[in-house]
């Protein structure tokens, strides 16, 4: 009963991973902008959405609203005031990765300054866990999670196989060039990942205020995670970030079946490891050289 | 709302010392968290602070003004040593306020060289009585808490299996060891114990571990944001066991979660209507923040305090105010007038007071046992 008890558990904490990690995978297969800051978005997100309903008092779905404005907004400026300069000087990407994160410190920072330092979380009845069967408790929460992260994989490759913009973003990532020579705008399409990839922290931001509370510091771990998630999947493939989310998640959980609960994260970094060492390019990663 | 909180922050960056100090006043410094995720402790700390040098200077009870020096130990040992080596050898203070058992022992030494004074009102691992003259405590240590909690779960209560999750850090394995000699000597069982990485922040496997052991009250050893995580999450995931941990869980993120709602933890005894001091400090701390003072604030508020009284007394007989001074001089003292009472300093270090248990009921607290003398 315990290890179903887990596989319910990693299966809730997958999801959450998965939908950071395909929105950092987008935004860096796409545009190959190392975008440390993802975890700020992730932190700005949950701190709206948890200020709109716990303090404020506003409906969810308002919460949901103002934390997707602010994050579409915060990700566009990344993109057009902080790595577009840095890459019109031909910017390295290690001046990229201290841009991005610089941001993420700031952001950190700004957050706990205005929210407070503590740890904010929003009580709501659907995280607490009922018995379903025998010492297994399930929350509602965690069905939430999982049909949330399956709408929006579904409703992302729906507009990546079937719009022209969608078609536009695969293609720069696989060529930039050769969407030029189409007549589209790189810098355009870039801005539509940046959109598409910070809007993707919200509900995984919303989860997690709901299921184990928020901090200021949260957008680093989660930073951590998605980066993990992105190299096990394959670099490139959002298929198979959303898996290395998933695996990443259900390792962490499943770990403390048969191990201290001090390796439930290690282990997220022994399967990075082995994936590095033995399939570097992932789950569903094009091998090096491969076109 | 955000243009208010941020001046608001900047205002209390001033109030608690962040303002130049001039080369005549008196410096004394505090080692801090200000950041990171223990930085809501380094707030607290350092507003109890910063409001008893208000007093020192408002009653001019010092020849000069004082001002307090803060740096920020990010609540991390190695970051500590950073601010501690500042604090002495850039800052030049006699007297350095210290917090988190971590931090404490690693400051310790520098302290130690340099002849500098270092009080924790913070820490709570029971080896802070053993790290040298030059190391006080104005907390009650960890050990006298699991001596006045263990009788009371297991004798009174009648709640005979203790389930831990305590963090891998030097305040959790001493708890692990109090608890480990006190249960089972009281007559209880320890039936789980699981350590946690002080950086993990997923706890839901964990609370289906506890539900296994079938425990009948889940002491948590954590601090800052993660023991609230941990009480969420173990609610959250059908833990309905009674909650108890230690003096940390005066944290206004714990005390203020919904789910740690009767939740037991021990503190030093204080009665906030009882002398005229601890009028003033409770009122005045109302003011300044909205709400009631804490343990804490009383520590914090007393290690200034002691040094002022120190210092008072330095300056009469025309001695200088350095770190050696001040030992001499707490030596020939002994006992203090403080906030809760009078405050008597022990041989090596660390201080014997009445302790009480509090549970969390939303609001400033209720008192269950009160006035618990330990040895």
């Amino acid at each position: 009963m315990l290890f179903l008890q887990l596989l319910i558990n990693g299966l809730q904490l997958g999801a959450i991973y998965a939908l950071t990690a395909v929105g950092f995978a987008l935004i860096f297969g796409s545009t190959k902008v190392f975008h440390v800051a993802h975890g700020a978005a992730f932190t700005i997100a949950g701190y709206l959405f948890w200020w709109s309903v716990s303090v404020q008092k506003w409906h969810w779905a308002a919460g949901l609203a103002l934390a997707v404005a602010v994050v579409l907004a915060f990700g566009l400026a990344m993109e057009r005031l902080v790595y577009r300069p840095i890459q019109r000087h031909e910017g390295a990407f290690f001046t990229v990765f201290i841009a991005a994160f610089g941001t993420q410190i700031i952001v950190q920072n700004l957050v706990g300054t205005v929210f407070g330092r503590g740890f904010e979380t929003v009580t709501v009845g659907l995280s607490q866990a009922v018995e379903v069967a025998p010492n297994l408790f399930v929350a509602p929460i965690a069905g939430v999670a999982l049909v949330v992260a399956l709408v929006f994989f579904l409703g992302l490759n729906l507009f990546l196989t079937r719009t022209h913009v969608g078609t536009g973003l695969r293609a720069l990532a696989d060529n930039p060039d050769l969407v030029r020579v189409y007549g589209l705008e790189p810098t355009r399409l870039a801005q539509v990942a940046f959109a598409l990839g910070s809007v993707l922290v919200v509900p995984a931001a919303a989860l997690t205020a709901v299921t184990q509370g928020i901090n200021p510091g949260l957008g680093a771990h989660i930073m951590l995670i998605s980066l993990a998630a992105t190299i096990v999947g394959g670099i490139g493939s959002l298929k198979g970030a959303a898996y290395g989310g998933m695996l990443l998640g259900l390792a962490e959980s499943l770990a403390v079946w048969k191990l201290d609960p001090q390796w439930s994260e290690a282990v997220t970094f022994v399967i990075l490891f082995a994936f590095i060492i033995f399939r570097p390019a992932g789950f569903l990663g094009r091998p090096h050289g491969a076109k | 709302m955000k243009l208010k909180a941020i001046l608001g922050a900047l205002g209390a960056a001033c109030a608690i010392g962040a303002m130049p100090a001039a080369a005549q006043d008196i410096k004394i410094g505090a080692n801090l968290p200000m950041s990171g995720p223990n930085a809501e402790y380094g707030d607290l700390f350092g507003s109890a602070a910063a409001l008893a040098v208000e007093h020192a200077n408002a009653d001019k009870m010092l020849s000069r003004k004082l001002v307090l020096v803060i740096e920020d130990s990010q609540a991390t040992p190695q970051q500590g040593v950073v601010a501690m080596n500042k604090l002495v050898s850039v800052e030049k203070v006699p007297y350095v306020l210290s917090a988190f058992t971590g931090v404490s022992k690693a400051i310790a030494p520098v302290g130690d060289k340099a002849k500098v004074v270092s009080v924790n009102g913070g820490g709570i691992g029971p080896d802070l009585a053993e790290l040298g003259d030059y190391f006080w405590n104005v907390i009650p240590l960890v050990n006298l808490e699991v001596l006045a909690l263990a009788p009371y779960l297991v004798k009174e209560k009648g709640w005979k299996k203790v389930a831990l999750l305590y963090v891998d850090d030097p305040a959790g394995e001493a708890i692990k060891k109090e608890l480990d000699i006190h249960v089972p000597k009281n007559g209880g069982t320890m039936v789980s114990s699981q350590q946690v990485p002080r950086a993990s922040q997923q706890f839901s496997g964990l609370a289906a571990k506890v539900r296994e052991a079938r425990p009948d009250v889940v002491f948590i050893a954590s601090f800052g944001t993660q023991q609230a995580q941990i009480v969420k999450q173990l609610r959250d995931n059908g833990v309905r066991q009674q909650i108890v941990s230690y003096s940390a869980f005066a944290s206004p993120t714990v005390t203020q979660l919904p789910e740690a709602r009767g939740a037991l933890f021990p503190t030093q005894s204080i009665n906030w209507n009882g002398d005229a001091l601890s009028q003033r400090v409770a009122r005045d701390w109302k003011a300044k923040k909205g709400k009631d003072p804490n343990a804490y604030v009383a520590n914090y508020y007393n290690a200034v305090m002691v040094f002022v009284k120190l210092a008072q007394a330095l300056e009469k007989a025309g001695q200088p105010i350095t770190g050696e001074n001040l030992l001499k001089q707490r030596q020939a003292m002994g006992s203090f007038d403080v906030v809760g009472g009078r405050m008597t300093f022990l041989p090596n270090g660390t201080v014997s007071m009445p302790l009480q248990i509090n549970e969390i009921d939303g609001g400033a607290g209720k008192l269950v046992k009160g006035n618990i003398v330990v040895r």
